[in-house]
């Protein structure tokens, strides 16, 4: 069923690996031990040996359609029990990396993954770019009392968050789409998968591994892990969705409804607080590497979580210097905390680790699409 | 005037250059630490790639060595001190109390059957059944003499406890009045022009890597406890049974390369496992033609002559499976024993698991270096002058080191380095 295809050898691909941390991938001798004492094997059909042969072949094009690497939650037990150190979790999260990079369309992925100066400077630029602005659009300053939505005007929040929304996610779905494409670039022929295929794998997959990372429940090792991961996607998902509906949503469509507003920032203060508790455990342990899926950190790695934890310190300050009713303090935390939120949305999630988010439970879409067109055309595995 | 040499290890590396020592006129002290010569080729069935009986070949060499009148083989010895310098070396070694007179024991037994202290590991046998505390390593020991092991014997327990001295049993027994009770450690002091140390291996512990349940479950073996299975002189007879129920395996696993080529434990190669398993899986087959017999291999590494062919005579004579795959884990089935290996196929990119009935670790080797006298590398194998033109040389002048202590390696290989090195220690010898 399948036509000759002539595969390249792309003799950058494997430099660009080792620069995204696979720094164990020539040391592998293809025993099958990761793929044999992974968790997810027993569910998923799937060859951690065999991408990691891919990559070091240099078959760029193989690894592209591969959605192996997303189906890894980084446990760490393969890296511990490889008998060449090869550390297959590192090389796994290192092609994680380069498959972002490759998703993405504009470009900008590649220069943050593979130049720590680029990716320093954007942050300052964007983090500049966001302090003029705030200086341009902020209403007037009073200092008798604390009045952040004189500091801030709700409107002008509101459309801001629009046009940041819609650009991001316009970026982030596109991205998503050719990650489809790639993945599906080696199935030939096309094969004509049903309308309803696609649903019932949507509504079967992306809501349950989205909110509950059910193949994380798999793996054997740091529960603990589990728990930080889950805490950090719930903080995260918690203030982006009460940010959007509150600060956007309701401003925009629904002005005239005014919530209450000590859920609002209990809701807030909480979820801050998962932020801030997940971003400090994460950077304590990767200082220390206590960990085996701690042990390399990519430059990315840190800027992202560094920008959470002060994104989050200086969430939960503003609530205290707004408690104790200090003015000045209140407008600066927060034109502070826009200085690192902004870097860290429009980085972050189009271009860097935080779309995982996306990605990872695509990816399993994608899985079980391929896998049902494989069986389309008649068989053959992933 | 020729001097003597001494030979420290008794194993067929030592017994080669023994022989060809002895046989070249030079006085020759062959220290041998455990009750009898013969080392670890005393304890397979047979050999590859030609299925020789290791017995047929090493007994006939064994008993040459006590027999030559140029070797003075001093058994349950060890060497203590070594001074002085090539051609004039000075080693004070300690000849062990065996508590028998081994010019009155006649190596009948009788104490063996008498002695009540009986559930001692058989060290031959790797523990695969019990000894008595007085025993003779196996049938064809050389020499042929009993040996009393303090630590077991109940009258040398009693007086360690500070009781009279209890049991004797062996003493009342003897036929030949041999048992001597009172012998003391005693100190010689030998002067010879050169040494050759072929000091040989030990297994790695398997335990190191607990996924394979070594140790947890009765039916995982290490290959040279398969060889004592194997062997007719074995606890069983030859008779291939399992360790939790004493019935015939119907599958067996091979798993090379445990605790070899493994950054965790070993990294090298340990050169014989691949050989080795074909030669127990064709073994086992010739025992039980029906018995299923697979192994799980990397890289399988026939390179010697005679090896690549016996390879494909176990695949094509014998219909053993390979597999290429280094297994992740195995888990024991609680009621039946059964062991279930988890594994990919690296051929067909497979996540499989396998049922078996028994699994034979192909554990790695590590040399038991005598560190205090020769310099080691640090994966402890003995450093070589020149690995390439003085392959047998320590760097220490007049000290030879052969064998599996220099680096893994085979019988052949050992023998051969065996007799390059009694050529380089003689030329010491001659100098006088």
């Amino acid at each position: 069923m399948s036509e000759a295809r002539l595969i390249t050898i792309d003799r950058d691909f494997l430099n660009n690996i080792t620069s995204l941390g696979g720094v164990g991938i020539n040391k592998c001798y293809q025993c099958g031990t990761c793929t044999a004492i992974c968790p997810i094997s027993d569910t998923l059909s799937i060859s951690f040996r065999k991408t990691i042969k891919y990559t070091q072949l240099g078959l760029k094009e193989k690894v592209l359609s591969d959605v192996t690497p997303w189906l890894c939650y980084a446990c760490g037990e393969c890296s511990e029990t490889c008998p060449k150190d090869a550390k297959p979790g590192e090389i796994m999260a290192a092609l994680r990396r380069y498959l972002t990079l490759k998703y993405d369309w504009t470009g900008f992925s590649k220069l943050l993954y593979l130049s720590k100066k680029a990716e320093i400077i954007s942050v300052i630029i964007l983090s500049l770019i966001t302090a003029f602005i705030i200086y341009l659009l902020k209403g007037p300053v009073i200092l008798t009392t604390t009045k952040l939505k004189i500091f801030a005007p709700p409107y002008i929040v509101a459309w801001s968050n629009l046009i940041v929304f819609a650009i991001l996610s316009i970026i982030l779905i596109i991205s998503i789409y050719r990650s489809y494409k790639m993945v599906m670039s080696d199935v030939f022929p096309k094969p004509k998968i049903p309308l309803k295929t696609y649903i019932i794998e949507f509504i079967k997959i992306i809501p349950t591994h989205f909110f509950t990372q059910k193949l994380r429940t798999l793996c054997r090792k740091r529960e603990s892990y589990y728990i930080i991961h889950l805490l950090l996607f719930y903080g995260y998902a918690v203030i982006f969705l009460h940010h959007i509906t509150r600060h956007m949503l309701i401003p925009l469509i629904a002005p005239t409804i005014h919530p209450d507003e000590l859920i609002s920032r209990i809701i807030g203060l909480s979820a801050f607080c998962a932020l801030f508790i997940g971003s400090s455990i994460a950077i304590y342990g990767r200082s220390v590497k206590s960990q085996v899926h701690w042990s390399y950190s990519h430059s990315t790695d840190w800027m992202f979580i560094i920008l959470l934890w002060l994104t989050s310190i200086t969430g939960l300050l503003i609530e205290v210097f707004r408690y104790f009713n200090l003015p000045l303090p209140t407008y600066i935390v927060f034109s502070l905390h826009l200085m690192f939120v902004v870097p860290l949305l429009v980085l972050e999630v189009p271009f860097a680790k935080w779309s995982h988010l996306a990605y990872r439970p695509f990816a399993i879409y994608f899985f079980r699409l391929k896998e049902a067109a494989l069986r389309l055309n008649g068989g053959g595995r992933i | 005037m020729i001097k003597p040499v001494l030979v420290v290890g008794g194993g067929i590396a030592g017994i080669q250059a023994a022989l060809d020592l002895a046989d070249q006129g030079i006085k020759v002290y062959l220290v041998e630490r455990s009750p009898s010569i013969g080392g670890r080729m005393a304890q397979l069935d047979k050999t590859f790639p030609t299925l020789d009986c290791a017995a047929c070949i090493l007994t006939p060499k064994m008993v040459s060595v006590a027999r030559h009148p140029n070797i003075e083989l001093l058994t349950y010895t060890e060497v203590k001190e070594i001074s002085g310098k090539a051609g004039d070396f000075k080693v004070k070694i300690v000849k062990k109390p065996r508590y028998v007179n081994v010019d009155k024991c006649t190596g009948c037994g009788v104490c063996m059957e008498k002695c009540p202290s009986k559930k001692i590991p058989n060290e031959f046998n790797m523990g695969l059944n019990n000894r008595t505390a007085i025993y003779i390593p196996f049938p064809q020991a050389v020499p042929l003499k009993a040996t009393i092991d303090p630590e077991h014997c109940l009258y040398f327990k009693s007086i360690r406890e500070g009781k009279k001295g209890a049991c004797r049993v062996c003493e009342r027994f003897c036929p030949a009045k041999a048992i001597d009770f009172e012998q003391k450690p005693e100190e010689v002091e030998l002067n010879v022009a050169s040494i050759i140390f072929a000091t040989g291996f030990e297994l790695e512990d398997p335990r190191k890597r607990e996924e394979y349940g070594y140790g947890k479950y009765a039916n995982v073996y290490t290959h040279l406890e398969f060889e004592r299975l194997l062997s007719a002189t074995g606890p069983t007879e030859g008779e291939i049974v399992r360790r939790s129920d004493g019935k015939h395996p119907k599958r067996i696993a091979f798993i090379q390369c445990v605790c070899s080529r493994d950054i965790l434990t070993n990294p090298y190669c340990s050169a014989i496992c691949c050989m080795a398993s074909t030669k127990e899986a064709i073994l086992a087959k010739e025992h039980m033609p029906e018995v299923e017999c697979i192994v799980f291999y990397m890289d399988l590494r026939a390179f010697g002559k005679g090896y690549q062919e016996f390879y494909e005579r176990a695949q094509k004579e014998f219909g053993i499976k390979y597999i290429r795959s280094r297994p992740a884990k195995i888990e024991e089935d609680p009621e039946t024993k059964n062991l279930i290996i988890t594994y990919e196929d690296t051929v067909t990119s497979e996540y499989k698991k396998m049922e078996v009935d028994m699994v034979v670790l192909a554990v790695g080797v590590k040399p038991l270096s005598l560190e205090k006298f020769f310099p080691v590398e640090d994966d402890r194998f003995a450093k070589k002058e020149n690995p390439f033109l003085d392959p047998v040389a320590s760097p220490i002048e007049g000290i030879y080191v052969i064998g599996m202590l220099g680096g893994p390696k085979d019988i052949p290989d050992s023998v051969t380095e065996a007799s390059a090195a009694a050529m380089k220690a003689a030329i010491w010898a001659a100098r006088g």
